[in-house]
């Protein structure tokens, strides 16, 4: 049966996972970790760097490491959260040709679905390596907020690392999937999700024969553990500078050395009480004299740095039970999600509210990556029937007279879905009509966002107001929107699939998918050589340590000489196909080498 | 490998910052290895000799026959003379011999013992005998034909110096470019070849509760930190933010002061 890889693709951090015989598993990378930075960096060689490689030089060199472009995807240039991001990114955020967002990295600009593709094909690559076979279905989650444009971001920078997207979920709803695995569970559950970059919360509903029924959500994008890290960096500074009268923040390496360092502490204090933070030769003094931090934090001084961050998220659950009429009784279960929730304070900060030890049962790390899994595994089993209803994070309607935005399916509706508006004429003898389909909460057309539009011709030429039209709004499992339009009198029809913009042509997504192609069998012809290389060259090490050996052994027979001869020119042609980077040629010359490695063993070992 | 006597080998040159301005450079080399006396008297000052290159008792300091050493002035300005004398141009010297000048970066910081008041006395006291300022007044007036001399020498870090003089007044001096690319391009590979094939790992050999007396600046200490037992040195080279040669030749320096060792 064809595999599909379930991916958590994290504002920070991103996870594979797989079922595997049944079971839900993560795939670790190479390092062995089981979750990899977020982050995409080219170096001043040219060099790509993706994942921990990427996080190690984050800062030193800023300009040209990408972090975070989950904020960023999908979004159309003049949105808030993008003149935000760029106002704070250390990386370089320009306009795109079609209003979009493009990256621009050693003066080379990248869409932001193309550096999201950048990790996704790693996160590919992981899973490739560890189940040995390619691998192109997936099921990658999004933020339960992230409207069609950003979904569909999401969708095309698993296109342009060679997957097949067969389904994008929400994080929450992956969450729950997770916790229910395996259980029959029918519970009001909250997912608290507090990560490296962001903080959402979600109210679900999970019922029986595996329906899951998001009921609210929402949370703060520029909220999570890397704040938590910047307070911890603010003290270190600060009490550094007091003592030697120097800020670190103004040199680069120390920065970096800083904020590894921060994180380290800050997931130490999670089971010890305190923690010691060492950084010899942090920074020179003005007498070229070499300094050093040495600092202890302990829990309750992490605590104080973080307490309003904390608060901030008790504060959005608030809002969001309220919005969603619940009582704090309504929640049966909570499930933590994000590597934050380890920390002591949180999760006490989330009982004392709740009300409720919240569950320990699901990693918070993988949970979603697992969820993701899972239903990658169910879409393809035929014999698996499980029902995940999701919600519309936004409302959706149309533009009318006046610049007013019409609703007609609202917020937080359950998915798949149809409604339909009758709909009139606003001038005498109108013979077309412009649908103009937008998403958003607010009462102005121009305050939401634009998804498409199309225009219904042939309309009957009579007074405003006479003419009926029926536009009916539908959404289907993936939140795929459609929009049809007809004249009731004529039942002549338009419609659209709202086929949501990434900011990306078609041309374009070919173009870097074979882009992505190419950079991937450069890598993996590089790895090749790399492995070819140095098994050539341990054995040659070898052959070079026991050939005095040999030659004082054999030195003296015609037969030994020729032996000796033959081995210099089976190394010599090693070499040269190292030399060459010709990795068929190295292959080749493996066997020979191994050959006389054995050889000379033998007669070493004959005499001793 | 044999030491060579002292007086056999070129003694190095200190170190010329780009950014310091000429009448702030000393105007003569000491008669001795500047860098390894600087070590010796972190590690002892009461025994070290600073004529003594070859005596270096402590652990971690390298030998003299590893090091590689520079021309001084006197070598210097005896080789200008018998190039002008000369019908053939110089035979540039081969990379990987010992007769390749130190490879220090020069607007790199040099490393500082923990006693600079006796290295700053030394140095004094090799200026009170040197020559006037008339060599240091001829290199300011041609910094390109100084530049080519040195390269033509196989003095690939004065040329460096040189070259990054003459861009920071004309960024567009195509020569200085193509010059400092050269001598960057024969720096690293030296330094590559000392270090050795670079999917090796590197491993912090010294006990952590010596690290703060080692003799290292911070450009050092976070190359050094970023030496984890896991990553191999392409890729301390690829995140250690400096350009590639500073962290060849920081590492190459860790490695030679035995605060560093491949698995």
């Amino acid at each position: 049966m064809e595999k599909v890889i379930g991916i958590d693709l994290g504002t920070t951090n991103s996870c594979v996972a797989i079922v595997e015989n049944g079971v839900p598993t993560v795939i670790p990378n190479r390092g062995g970790y089981k979750t990899t930075p977020s982050m995409v960096a080219i170096t001043e060689a040219g060099k790509r760097l993706v994942g921990h490689i990427a996080k190690r030089q984050a800062i030193t060199n800023a300009e040209n490491t990408v972090y975070a472009a989950k904020r960023l995807i999908g979004r159309k240039w003049s949105s808030p959260q993008v003149k935000n991001a760029v106002a704070t990114s250390s990386y370089r955020i320009v306009q795109g040709p079609h209003a979009d967002v493009r990256v621009v990295l050693r003066e080379k600009e990248y869409s932001v679905s193309e550096i999201s593709a950048m990790v996704l094909q790693e996160m590919k690559v992981i899973a490739e390596d560890y189940l040995g076979d390619p691998v192109f279905k997936t099921v990658i989650t999004v933020p339960a907020y992230f409207n069609d444009n950003q979904r569909q971001a999401t969708k095309d920078a698993g296109e342009i690392a060679g997957l097949d997207v067969i389904r994008i979920i929400n994080e929450p709803t992956a969450a729950a999937l997770s916790y229910g695995f395996g259980k029959n569970v029918e519970k009001t559950v909250a997912v608290y999700d507090f990560g490296g970059g962001t903080f959402d919360i979600s109210i679900l509903e999970i019922g029986s024969s595996g329906i899951f029924k998001v009921i609210a959500t929402a949370g703060d994008t520029f909220l999570g553990g890397e704040d938590v890290d910047a307070r911890i960096i603010d003290w270190l500074v600060h009490g550094f500078k007091e003592e030697h009268g120097i800020d670190l923040r103004q040199d680069r390496m120390a920065l970096q050395r800083l904020k590894d360092a921060a994180e380290k502490a800050k997931c130490e204090l999670s089971s010890v009480r305190d923690t010691e933070v060492n950084l010899p030769f942090i920074i020179s003094s003005g007498r070229n004299e070499a300094l050093h931090l040495q600092r202890t934090i302990d829990r309750p001084t992490l605590d104080q740095l973080s307490a309003d961050l904390i608060q901030r998220t008790v504060d959005i659950c608030q809002q969001t039970l309220a919005d969603a009429h619940l009582e704090k009784r309504d929640i049966e279960e909570v499930i933590l999600v994000g590597g934050m929730t380890r920390m002591p304070k949180i999760q006490q900060a989330v009982a004392e509210f709740f009300e409720q030890d919240p569950c320990k049962g699901v990693h918070p790390d993988e949970c979603v990556a697992l969820g993701a899994g899972i239903q990658g595994a169910a879409l393809i089993d035929d014999k698996h029937e499980m029902v995940l209803l999701d919600v519309t994070p936004h409302a959706l309607g149309i533009m009318t007279q006046g610049g007013y935005f019409e609703e007609l399916i609202p917020q937080n509706t359950t998915v798949p879905t149809h409604r339909t508006k009758i709909f009139t004429t606003s001038r005498d003898h109108q013979t077309a009509v412009k649908i103009v389909v937008m998403q958003g909460e607010s009462e102005r057309a121009e305050e939401n966002e634009l998804l498409g539009e199309f225009i219904l011709m042939g309309l009957r030429r009579a007074p405003k107001g006479s003419v009926e039209i029926e536009v009916t709004f539908e959404i289907n499992a993936d939140g795929i929107v459609s929009v049809h339009a007809k004249d009731l009198e004529t039942s002549k029809e338009q419609s659209i699939e709202v086929t949501a913009s990434s900011g990306l042509t078609r041309d374009e997504i070919q173009n870097m998918m074979e882009g992505a192609k190419d950079y991937m069998v450069e890598r993996r012809s590089s790895e090749e050589f790399e492995a070819a290389k140095q098994e050539a060259e341990r054995i040659v090490a070898e052959i070079e340590r026991l050939l005095p050996q040999v030659e004082q052994i054999v030195a003296t027979s015609d037969f030994g000489r020729d032996a000796i001869e033959k081995a210099r020119a089976v190394v010599a042609k090693a070499r040269h196909a190292v030399g060459k980077r010709d990795v068929a040629a190295i292959k080749s010359e493996i066997d020979g080498l191994s050959r006389t490695q054995r050889m000379f063993k033998g007669v070493v070992a004959k005499t001793h | 490998m044999t030491d060579q006597p002292p007086s056999d080998k070129k003694t190095p040159k200190p170190p010329a910052d780009a950014s310091t301005r000429a009448s702030d450079r000393p105007t003569v080399n000491p008669p001795f290895d500047l860098e390894a006396f600087a070590r010796s008297m972190a590690a002892n000052p009461a025994e070290s000799d600073p004529a003594d290159d070859s005596s270096h008792g402590e652990a971690g300091t390298p030998t003299r026959s590893d090091r590689i050493t520079m021309t001084d002035e006197l070598e210097l300005e005896v080789a200008r003379a018998k190039s002008a004398e000369s019908t053939q141009p110089p035979q540039p010297r081969p990379s990987g011999l010992l007769s390749i000048a130190d490879a220090r970066v020069p607007s790199m910081p040099a490393p500082r013992s923990l006693s600079p008041s006796s290295i700053e006395a030394a140095v004094l006291g090799a200026l009170a005998t040197a020559p006037g300022p008339e060599i240091t007044e001829r290199w300011i007036e041609d910094p390109s034909a100084e530049m080519r001399e040195r390269f033509s020498l196989g003095d690939y870090t004065g040329a460096l110096e040189m070259v990054e003089l003459i861009l920071a007044d004309d960024p567009a001096n195509l020569e200085a470019a193509e010059c400092g690319e050269n001598c960057r391009t024969v720096l690293e590979n030296m330094y590559s070849a000392k270090l050795g094939p670079t999917d090796r790992v590197p491993m912090i050999i010294v006990p952590r509760t010596q690290m703060r007396w080692l003799s290292i600046d911070h450009r050092a200490g976070f190359i050094l930190s970023l030496v984890d037992g896991t990553s191999s040195v392409e890729m301390v080279l690829d995140v250690s933010g400096m350009p590639r040669l500073d962290a060849l030749r920081i590492l190459h320096e860790l490695v030679q002061q035995r605060i560093v060792a491949f698995r």
